[in-house]
C-alpha cells in the first residue's frame, strides 16, 4: 500500500529570516511542562558529582530555568544529593552517611572540605568550603568560605566561622547567613525559606550563632579520651527522632534569640507540629561516643568500620543525647564521624539532622582544642 | 486492495499532509480531535507546528506504525534526531503539543543530552536563551558558578 503525501505550499513562508526568528524563539518560547521535563532528566541522571555541575549550569541560564531547577531538586534529605551552595546548609540525607574529606594544609593554615566521589584514596572530591585559621590575641577564628582563594570575612563566598576561647575548650559557630525561617522572617517578611525560592535572599550578613561546641577531660581517675558536648541551637532535640516527610520550612528553633547559655528554653518560631508543646524543646545535644578499651591492642577503639584508619585524639563519632528528668540516654545514629586516614587527610562523614556547615565546623573545632587524652 | 481512511493535516503555515488515519492516531492529540470532531473531521488543523516540522513528525509516526518491531527502528531513532538543535527544538514542542509520547521521550532525552556539560554560557548561545537575570542576582550567580566548577 502506498500512501500518497500530497504537500500544498499555501504561502512562501520558508524564507531564512522566518528560520531563524524561529530559531531564536524557539527555545525561549518553550512549554514550561516541556521545559520541565528535559531539566528533569538531567537532574535525574546527573546525580552524582562531577556530572552534578550540569545542574548548577542549567539552574544559572535564565529565571525560568532557575526557578523550574529549584523545584525539581529535592533537597539533600531527601534526595542524599548536594547540589546547589545552600544545600550545604540543609540537613543530611537521612538513614546513610555522606561522605567527605578534608585536607589540612599545615603552612597555610587552611582546610579543605570535599565531597568523596569515589571510595578510591586519590579520589579528587568535590569542593565543598574552605577554611582559615586566624590567631588573635584572645580567641581563634576560623573563617569558612565557598570561595578557596579568598578565605576571609569580607570575601563574597563567607559563609560563617568557628571561634574559640583562649583555652581551646569552647567553640562557637556562626552562621552568616542562616536558613532559620524566624530570623528571615523578621528580616524579609517571607515565610518560606528565602534561599530555596530566591537567587539572592535579603538578610544583613552577620553572625548568627548556632551552636556551641565544649571540650572536657574526663572526669580526674577515669582514663580515655577527651568528651566533646555540642549544643546544636539552630536544631530542636526531637530531630534526631525518625518522622515521616522532609523537614518542615519553620522547623528550625529561633537561634536569634539565644545569648552564650546553651541550656536556655528554645521556642519553635511559627512550628506546625503541634504534637510537641514548645516548653518540652531544647536543643540537639550532640556528645562523642565512648571508645571502649582494647586490653589485647593497648588502646581505646571506636569501631569506624574500616573508614578511619590512623589512630588520633582527634577521631571521635557524635551521637545525639537525649537529656530529660530521667537522665540522659545515647540515641544510636551516629551523626557525624571524623578521623585520620593520612598525615593530614581526615575523614568526615555525617548525616540528618545536621548540615555539611555544621559538621565541618564541629571538625574544625577538634584540630583547635588543646584538651587531649588522659 | 483494502483502502484505508486518509486523514489530512494542516500545519500553522497551511501545508497540508495526507497521511493514513493509523499514522495520523498515533497523536494522541489527533486521535481525540478525531473522536470528537464527528464525521466531518477528515481535515486537522495543527496551528502549533510549521510545515517543516510537521513533514518530520509524520515520518517519525508512519516508521513507528508501519513497522514497530522492526530491527531498525532503534537505529531509525537515533539517525531521526541527528539534526540541527533549532529543527530538534521544534520537533519536541510538536510531539509535546501532538501528545506523541515516543517522539516526546526521544527528543526530549537528545536535548537534555546536549545540555550536559556544557557552561552557562554556552547554553545561553547554543540555544539563543537571553540573560534575564538582575545585576544583583549575577552577582550570587557568580558565586555559585566559581563554586560549582571549582576543581
Amino acid at each position: 500500500m502506498i500512501d500518497e503525501m500530497k504537500v500544498e505550499i499555501g504561502i512562501t513562508g520558508f524564507g531564512s529570516k522566518l528560520d531563524d526568528d524561529l530559531k531564536s524563539d524557539c527555545w525561549a518560547n518553550m512549554p514550561p511542562e516541556l521545559l520541565t521535563d528535559i531539566l528533569m532528566r538531567i537532574e535525574a541522571s546527573e546525580s552524582d558529582w562531577p556530572d552534578r555541575k550540569s545542574v548548577v549550569c542549567c539552574a544559572a541560564v535564565c529565571r525560568s530555568w532557575r526557578k523550574n531547577m529549584k523545584e525539581i531538586v529535592k533537597c539533600p534529605e531527601v534526595s542524599g544529593c548536594l547540589t546547589f551552595p545552600s544545600s550545604l546548609k540543609q540537613p543530611g540525607s537521612v538513614g546513610s552517611l555522606t561522605q567527605c574529606f578534608i585536607k589540612r594544609n599545615r603552612n597555610t593554615q587552611t582546610y579543605t572540605l570535599y565531597l568523596n566521589l569515589t571510595e578510591a584514596s586519590n579520589d579528587e572530591g568535590k569542593f565543598l568550603f574552605a577554611a582559615k585559621r586566624f590567631r588573635r590575641t584572645t580567641c581563634t577564628d576560623y573563617i569558612i568560605s565557598l570561595n578557596a582563594d579568598d578565605i576571609s570575612k569580607g570575601s563574597s563566598g563567607y559563609v560563617g566561622k568557628l571561634r574559640s576561647n583562649f583555652l581551646g575548650t569552647k567553640f562557637r559557630v556562626y552562621d552568616a547567613r542562616p536558613t532559620n525561617a524566624a530570623l528571615l522572617a523578621t528580616k524579609c517578611h517571607s515565610s518560606r525559606l528565602g534561599s530555596i525560592k530566591r537567587v539572592s535572599p535579603k538578610i544583613p550578613a552577620g553572625n548568627y550563632p548556632i551552636s556551641n561546641i565544649s571540650y572536657e577531660v574526663n572526669n580526674p581517675g577515669t582514663r580515655g579520651p577527651r568528651q566533646m558536648r555540642c549544643v546544636m541551637n539552630a536544631i530542636p532535640a526531637n530531630a534526631i527522632e525518625p518522622r515521616v516527610g522532609p523537614t518542615p520550612t519553620d522547623f528550625h528553633v529561633d537561634s536569634s534569640s539565644s545569648s552564650s547559655s546553651s541550656s536556655s528554653s528554645r521556642s519553635l518560631s511559627g512550628s506546625k507540629s503541634a504534637h510537641v508543646s514548645d516548653a518540652q524543646l531544647g536543643a540537639l545535644v550532640l556528645k562523642n561516643k565512648n571508645p571502649r578499651w582494647h586490653q589485647q591492642l593497648q588502646c581505646w577503639c571506636l569501631n569506624f568500620n574500616g573508614r578511619v584508619t590512623v589512630a588520633s585524639v582527634k577521631n571521635f563519632q557524635l551521637v545525639a543525647c537525649l537529656e530529660d528528668e530521667n537522665g540522659s540516654k545515647e540515641h544510636e545514629k551516629i551523626v557525624l564521624e571524623f578521623g585520620k586516614i593520612g598525615k593530614d587527610v581526615f575523614t568526615m562523614d555525617y548525616q540528618y539532622p545536621i548540615s555539611a556547615f555544621e559538621a565541618f565546623a564541629i571538625c574544625l573545632s577538634s584540630f583547635d582544642t588543646k584538651i587531649t587524652c588522659e | 486492495m483494502t483502502s484505508s481512511k486518509t486523514i489530512v493535516l494542516r500545519s500553522s503555515d497551511g501545508a497540508t499532509f495526507e497521511v493514513d488515519e493509523a499514522v495520523a492516531l498515533h497523536s494522541l492529540m489527533i486521535k481525540h480531535r478525531i473522536e470528537t470532531g464527528g464525521a466531518d473531521s477528515t481535515t486537522i488543523d495543527v496551528p502549533e507546528v510549521t510545515g517543516n516540522t510537521l513533514s518530520k513528525v509524520i515520518e517519525y509516526c508512519k516508521k513507528h506504525v508501519e513497522a514497530p518491531n522492526s530491527d531498525d527502528l532503534k537505529s531509525f531513532d537515533t539517525d531521526f534526531v541527528k539534526v540541527d538543535q533549532a529543527v530538534l527544538c521544534h520537533l519536541a514542542k510538536a510531539s509535546y503539543y501532538m501528545n506523541i509520547k515516543g517522539l516526546l521521550d526521544l527528543s526530549s532525552k537528545t536535548i537534555a543530552d546536549m545540555f550536559k556539560g556544557k557552561t552557562v554560557e554556552q547554553i545561553r548561545e547554543t540555544f539563543h536563551i537571553k540573560n534575564d537575570f538582575t545585576p544583583e542576582e549575577e552577582e550570587e550567580l557568580r558565586k555559585e558558578n566559581s563554586w560549582n566548577l571549582f576543581v
